[in-house]
C-alpha cells in the first residue's frame, strides 16, 4: 500500500477525493453532453484557454505598452506612481465591456424583439461611464500630483513607478532593459 | 496587475535556479530543476509578478468560496421554484436523473422570496467576476507547470482542475451571455447551465477541500489587516519556498496586494452599482446604465418590462378579440366550462400588488393586478381541492406557452387570472385578454394570454 501510494504521489484520501468528483462530474457530463456533444467539449475547452491564453496576452500587451511608450515620453514627474492611475480606469472599463458586450456592440440578440427596449443606450452608457472613470482617475492623479510637488521630492525616475528600495539587486539592469524595450518600439 | 512579467534578458535568465536552488528542498525536491532549460512560460523566472504567491491567491480563494456556495444555493433554489418534480411540462432538464433530490414544493410566500433570490444570484455572479479573473491571473503560472505531469496525483488534480477552470468560466459565461439574451450556446441555456454547475460544483468541492492547508498555512504567513496597510512602496514578495506561485526573481512592485483587491473590489461595485436597479426596480431603475432592464419605460398603466411581446409568441388582436374565450376543464361532468371576459369581469375580483421577476435577475417591481382568484375558478369547475392547474397560453411559439401550478399556488389568494393592471385593462404585450399572475413564482409561470386552464384532482 505504501509503495502503491508513493507511486500515486499523495495520500489514499487525495485519491479517494478526486475519484469522487470524476464520478459526479462524469455524472452530470453524461446527462448534459448528449445533447450537442461537440459543442459543449469546444466551450468547456474555450472557457478552459479563454482567459488564460487569449485574455491575459492582451493585458499584458496593453500594460506594457502604456509602460513603455507613456514611460519614455513622459515629462519628468515627482515620485509617484501613474501607472495605477491609467491601469485602474482602463481595466475596469474592459471588464464592463467583457460582461456586457453583446448588448454593448449591439450584436445579433433577441433583445429588443423580446423586450421592446432600445439596444442603443447600452454603447453609450459604457463610453459615458469609461470616461467618468479616466476623469476621476485623471483628477486623482492630479490632486496626487500637487501634494506631490508642493513637498520637496527628489526628481523622478522616468520609468513610471516609484521604485523605492527596490527587492532585488539588479535594480537598474531592469531599469535600463525598460527603455531598450520601449526604443525598440519607437 | 500583470504588472512585471517581461521576459527577463537572457543574459539574467542563467542565474535564476542559482537564487533559489537553496529553497528546493523537501517535497520539491522530487522536481527537476532545470528551469532554464525549458521553453518560456514554462519557465517559474518567466512569471515577475512580486504580489503573485499563495497568499493573494488564498484571499481571492475565500471570496469566490464565499460567493460560489451562494451561487450554487441561489441556483438550486431557482431550480426548485420551477417545481419540476409536479410535471415534465415544468421541467427544462427532464433527464436531471439524482440531481432532483431536494426538489420541494416551491411556497408563495413570502412574496419576495424569488424575486430575492433570483436577484442575489445575478447580482452576486455580475459581482464575483472580477475576482475570478484576479484568480486565474494569480494561479496563471499553475497552467505552464514543468514537467506538465509529475506523478499520477498530479495528473488527477490537473484534470479536476480542468473540470473547475473550465466549468467556472462556462457557468459565467453562459450566465452572463443568458441575461443579455444572446443565445450562442450549444442548446438550452436551462440544460448547459444546470449540468455545466454541477459539473463545476464537484470540481470546486475537491479544489476548496485539497487546498484548505494551503490557504489556512498562506493566511496565516502574514496577516490580514497589516497586509491591507502596505502600500507599494512597502510590498514585499513572498518567500520562494512559500510555493511555486512566488516569482524567483520578481521585478519592483507596481501595485500592492491591498491595491490588487481593492481593484477587483472596485470591478465589483461597478458592475453592482450599475446593475442592481434592475431588481430593485422603481426609480432606482433608471441607474442601472449597463443591465438590460434598466431604462424606463414609461409612467403609464402597462409601462413596466416584459420579456416576450405578442408578435413573439404569435399573437394577433384577431385572436384575442370578441372571440376569445377561456375553457376551464376538469375531471368532472359539466366540464369544460367556457367563460368570455365580460363574464370573467362579472365574477368577484380580487386585486393583489405582485411583481413579475425573471430568472434574468430583474423585477417588474410591483405592479398592482385586479382579476378572478384562481381558487374561485377551480371551484367553477368543480374541483375544490385541486392538486395542479395547467395553464395554456394561445402562444404559438415560446418555451413557456405551458406551465403547471402547484395547489400551494392554485389555492393561493392572491394567486390571480388578471384582467387588468394598475387600473386599465392588460395590454396586449402584457398578456391581454388574461393573464396568470402568482406571488414568488418565477416571472415564466406568470402565463400571458391564456386559453385554457386544467384543474387536476
Amino acid at each position: 500500500m505504501r509503495r502503491l501510494m508513493r507511486w500515486y504521489g499523495a495520500n489514499p484520501l487525495h485519491l479517494l477525493a478526486l475519484l469522487g468528483c470524476f464520478a459526479l462530474a462524469g455524472y452530470a457530463a453524461a446527462l448534459l453532453v448528449p445533447s450537442r456533444p461537440l459543442g459543449v467539449a469546444v466551450w468547456f475547452g474555450g472557457a478552459v484557454v479563454g482567459h488564460d491564453l487569449l485574455l491575459v496576452p492582451l493585458y499584458w500587451l496593453a500594460d506594457r505598452s502604456a509602460m513603455a511608450a507613456i514611460g519614455h515620453r513622459a515629462p519628468p514627474l515627482p515620485a509617484i506612481g501613474w501607472i495605477n492611475y491609467l491601469r485602474v480606469p482602463a481595466g475596469l472599463s474592459a471588464l464592463l465591456l467583457l460582461v456586457w458586450f453583446p448588448l454593448i456592440l449591439r450584436l445579433h440578440t433577441h433583445y429588443q424583439a423580446s423586450t421592446t427596449l432600445s439596444p442603443d443606450p447600452f454603447l453609450w452608457h459604457w463610453l459615458a461611464v469609461t470616461g467618468a472613470l479616466f476623469l476621476l482617475s485623471a483628477a486623482a492623479f492630479a490632486i496626487r500630483l500637487r501634494s506631490a510637488r508642493r513637498a520637496v521630492t527628489p526628481p523622478a525616475p522616468p520609468a513610471g513607478t516609484p521604485r523605492p528600495t527596490p527587492p532585488r539587486h539588479d535594480h537598474d539592469h531592469d531599469h535600463d532593459h525598460d527603455h531598450d524595450v520601449s526604443d525598440d518600439r519607437t | 496587475m500583470n504588472d512585471a512579467e517581461e521576459p527577463r534578458p537572457a543574459t539574467e535568465v542563467r542565474h535564476v535556479p542559482r537564487e533559489h536552488d537553496g529553497h528546493r528542498s523537501g517535497r520539491l525536491a522530487r522536481r527537476p530543476a532545470l528551469p532554464e532549460e525549458v521553453p518560456g512560460p514554462f519557465r517559474r523566472s518567466f512569471w515577475r509578478s512580486p504580489i503573485r504567491g499563495p497568499w493573494l491567491t488564498s484571499v481571492l480563494g475565500l471570496v469566490l468560496l464565499a460567493g460560489i456556495v451562494v451561487l450554487f444555493v441561489t441556483g438550486l433554489l431557482s431550480y426548485a421554484a420551477y417545481n419540476p418534480d409536479l410535471s415534465g411540462i415544468n421541467d427544462q432538464t427532464p433527464g436531471k436523473g439524482w440531481f432532483g433530490f431536494y426538489l420541494f414544493s416551491w411556497p408563495t410566500h413570502p412574496e419576495w422570496l424569488y424575486r430575492v433570490n433570483q436577484g442575489t444570484h445575478v447580482i452576486v455572479g455580475l459581482a464575483l467576476v472580477p475576482f475570478l479573473l484576479a484568480k486565474l491571473w494569480s494561479v496563471l503560472p499553475r497552467l505552464f507547470e514543468w514537467p506538465p505531469v509529475r506523478n499520477p496525483a498530479h495528473a488527477l488534480e490537473r484534470l479536476s482542475l480542468f473540470l473547475l477552470v473550465g466549468g467556472g468560466v462556462f457557468e459565467f459565461a453562459t450566465g452572463i451571455i443568458n441575461i443579455q439574451q444572446w443565445y450562442v450556446f450549444p442548446g438550452s441555456f436551462y440544460t448547459l447551465h444546470f449540468y455545466g454547475a454541477w459539473v463545476f460544483v464537484a470540481a470546486f468541492v475537491v479544489h476548496a477541500c485539497l487546498k484548505a492547508p494551503t490557504v489556512i498555512r498562506a493566511l496565516r504567513s502574514r496577516g490580514l489587516i497589516r497586509e491591507l496597510r502596505t502600500d507599494t512602496a512597502h510590498t514585499r514578495p513572498e518567500a520562494v519556498s512559500a510555493g511555486s506561485l512566488v516569482s524567483p526573481s520578481p521585478a519592483a512592485p507596481t501595485i500592492s496586494r491591498r491595491g490588487a483587491l481593492a481593484f477587483a473590489g472596485a470591478g465589483s461595485l461597478l458592475l453592482v452599482a450599475l446593475s442592481i436597479g434592475q431588481s430593485i426596480g422603481g426609480p432606482l431603475r433608471r441607474t442601472a446604465l449597463l443591465a438590460p432592464h434598466g431604462q424606463d419605460t414609461g409612467s403609464g398603466p402597462g409601462d413596466f418590462q416584459i420579456n416576450v411581446t405578442a408578435a413573439e409568441g404569435g399573437i394577433t388582436a384577431a385572436r384575442t378579440g370578441a372571440g376569445w374565450r377561456l375553457t376551464l376543464s376538469g375531471p368532472y361532468p359539466g366540464t369544460p366550462v367556457t367563460l368570455t371576459r365580460a363574464e370573467l369581469l362579472a365574477m368577484p375580483q380580487h386585486t393583489a400588488a405582485l411583481s413579475i421577476n425573471c430568472v434574468e435577475g430583474w423585477s417588474s417591481g410591483d405592479q398592482t393586478w385586479t382579476g378572478v382568484r384562481l381558487s374561485d375558478l377551480a371551484r367553477l369547475a368543480g374541483v375544490q381541492h385541486p392538486a395542479s392547474l395547467l395553464v395554456e397560453s394561445l402562444q404559438h411559439r415560446g418555451g413557456f406557452r405551458r406551465a403547471v401550478l402547484s395547489a400551494g399556488q392554485v389555492l393561493d389568494p392572491d394567486s390571480l387570472l388578471a384582467l387588468r393592471v394598475n387600473g386599465a385593462d392588460l395590454s396586449l404585450d402584457h398578456g391581454y385578454p388574461a393573464r396568470v399572475i402568482v406571488p414568488a413564482s418565477p416571472g415564466v409561470h406568470n402565463t400571458k394570454w391564456v386559453a385554457t386552464l386544467t384543474f387536476g384532482s
